[in-house]
């Protein structure tokens, strides 16, 4: 239950035992939980809750490309629409996208697109939407990497999975995965994304100041986390096979003893 | 994933009709039977209130945002709320992105009229200082999974998200002419009185059922939604272009005002209400 009032920022960013507000250590992660195959109507879909993040995306495609004039003869097209929900911040957001969304929307296309084979699509379209329900800090790398397990769960053939995170700064301090506050009163903010068939940077931004060795900190304090990230992704898809496996198990072994029979 | 296609088979459209004949559905439900509500409540951490409704597949979820601002002139003592509602292209490939169209708009309506004309929400307790500062509360419904009925489940949805209400309680200081936080909540107990259900029913032919499903959706002649509270009827949209006949419309009410009893009972909103010291 939320009990600020106003949106002030507090004065320090550390707790007098010196972890963060929240109680996590610098280089800890907030609890995330991921989900496959939770919207029944499209091709592939995923859920993700990371700290109070909430976020659903959803994947339709290869299919017909809307408007016509954006289809592509020799290749697909990847399409990404990050959206907010009015309740998904402090002051309610108003319904239209705005141009944040429309940025981001477009550097997780970017992120995304070269994960896949798209000319292997000549003239369809992929679409992906993500929906933010609940924002706290870090919801576009939260949607990058549940982005990219909706497209795995959609049976799309990719070189890889994608994850990403935000390091950053705060009292000096570097810390890894920044939530909604520390986001806004910390000194720097980083989100970086790895495509891991080339383990490669995807997608980065950064916002603040930093000298060479804290730059060559931050990336490698990312890579450690992303690879905790990648992990996750990885066993929530497996999970999804193994649970199908069983399944499949079962009705074999139904089916074998009603032949005995 | 499901197969769905804006127009649908004769032949899957006769096996639907030629089972209503018989009064069965095709998943298996009878005439007048929901499909199972699923209700979580207060799920957003970012809003005042929230919850994440399933009827079926169909799976709505509805967050709540205040602001405080004038009164309309001709309700000077009374907080305002507004019902929206969002069809996600992610939700279903039938919808598509942009502006709400036609069905969105209806659907924010019809439940907006449901909550409205049925003393649901108590909008003279929603007044911080007559003709200066009032909430203006924003019930926001984003559809996540489109399997039919988004009326029904739409107001459950709404209608829980209300329940689950804590707003920041103001108080005017005259003084400076705006509005303190006391540190207090108001909660669903106050803002909720009356609790609406709308309950919409499908028509095929002379055949009329309760519920209608994605399929029976696309292939049905037209629909009914009447909202009902404890002993009245509050609103009613017929929509789509099936006709009904004065003795089906008296059958349907006195059909709505029963199951809504049932609904009342058996979904037990009222234990969604956010209890605050």
């Amino acid at each position: 239950m939320p009990l600020i009032i106003k949106d002030e920022y507090p004065e320090k960013l550390f707790r007098e035992d010196g972890k963060r507000l929240d109680g996590r250590s610098e280089k800890e992660l907030r609890p995330i939980k991921m989900e496959v195959g939770v919207i029944q109507n499209a091709d592939g879909s995923a859920y993700l809750e990371w700290g109070n993040n909430k976020i659903y995306a959803a994947v339709y495609g290869p299919r017909e490309v809307h408007p016509h004039h954006l289809a592509k003869p020799d290749r697909g097209v990847l399409r990404v629409f990050y959206r907010m929900a009015t309740f998904s911040v402090f002051d309610r957001k108003r319904p239209a996208p705005g141009r944040r969304e429309k940025e981001i929307s477009m550097i997780l296309a970017d992120c995304i697109e070269p994960l896949l084979f798209l000319e292997l699509y000549p003239g369809t379209s992929f679409e992906v939407f993500i929906e933010v329900l609940d924002a706290d800090g870090g919801t576009r790398c939260a949607s990058t990497t549940v982005a990219a397990l909706a497209l795995a769960d959609a049976g799309i053939p990719m070189k890889s999975l994608v994850s990403a995170v935000a390091v950053g700064k705060i009292n000096g301090k570097k810390i890894v995965d920044l939530s909604g506050i520390e986001d806004k009163a910390g000194e720097a903010d980083l989100p970086i994304a790895i495509t891991w068939y080339n383990e490669e940077v995807s997608l980065l931004q950064f916002d603040g100041d930093m000298d060479l060795s804290e730059m060559n900190e931050f990336l490698s304090d990312a890579k450690e986390a992303l690879e905790h990230i990648h992990k996750i992704q990885l066993d929530v898809l497996k999970s999804k096979y193994l649970k199908l496996q069983q399944e499949t198990k079962n009705d074999k072994e139904k089916e074998g003893k009603k032949g005995d029979e | 994933m499901m197969d769905i296609k804006r127009i649908i088979s004769k032949i899957e459209r006769d096996y639907i009709i030629s089972n209503l004949k018989k009064e069965e559905r095709i998943d298996g439900r009878g005439l007048w039977e929901y499909r199972e509500f699923q209700i979580k409540n207060d799920i957003i951490a970012s809003a005042e209130g929230s919850a994440d409704v399933s009827l079926g597949d169909t799976k709505i979820i509805t967050g709540l945002k205040y602001e405080v601002g004038e009164p309309f002139p001709d309700l000077p003592n009374e907080g305002v709320c507004t019902v929206m509602a969002e069809l996600l292209p992610l939700a279903s490939p039938l919808f598509e992105r942009g502006p709400p169209d036609e069905q969105s708009i209806e659907l924010a309506r019809v439940v907006d009229r449901g909550i409205r004309h049925a003393d649901c929400v108590q909008t003279k307790k929603l007044c911080i200082k007559e003709r200066e500062a009032v909430y203006i509360l924003f019930v926001d419904m984003y559809v996540i999974n489109y399997s039919g009925n988004l009326i029904d489940a739409g107001g459950v949805s709404a209608l829980t998200t209300l329940i689950s209400a804590h707003i920041p309680e103001g108080v005017w200081n005259e003084d400076k002419h705006e509005t303190d936080w006391t540190g207090k909540y108001i909660t669903g107990e106050t803002i909720v009185k009356e609790l609406p259900f709308v309950i919409t029913y499908g028509k095929i032919d002379d055949i009329i059922f309760l519920d209608p499903s994605l399929p029976e959706e696309l292939v049905c002649d037209g629909k009914i939604s009447i909202s009902v509270t404890e002993k009245k009827i509050t609103s009613i949209q017929k929509s789509g272009a099936a006709t009904f006949s004065i003795d089906e419309i008296k059958n349907l009410g006195e059909k709505s005002l029963e199951i809504g009893k049932k609904l009342r009972k058996d979904l037990d909103l009222l234990q969604y209400l956010n209890k605050i010291d």
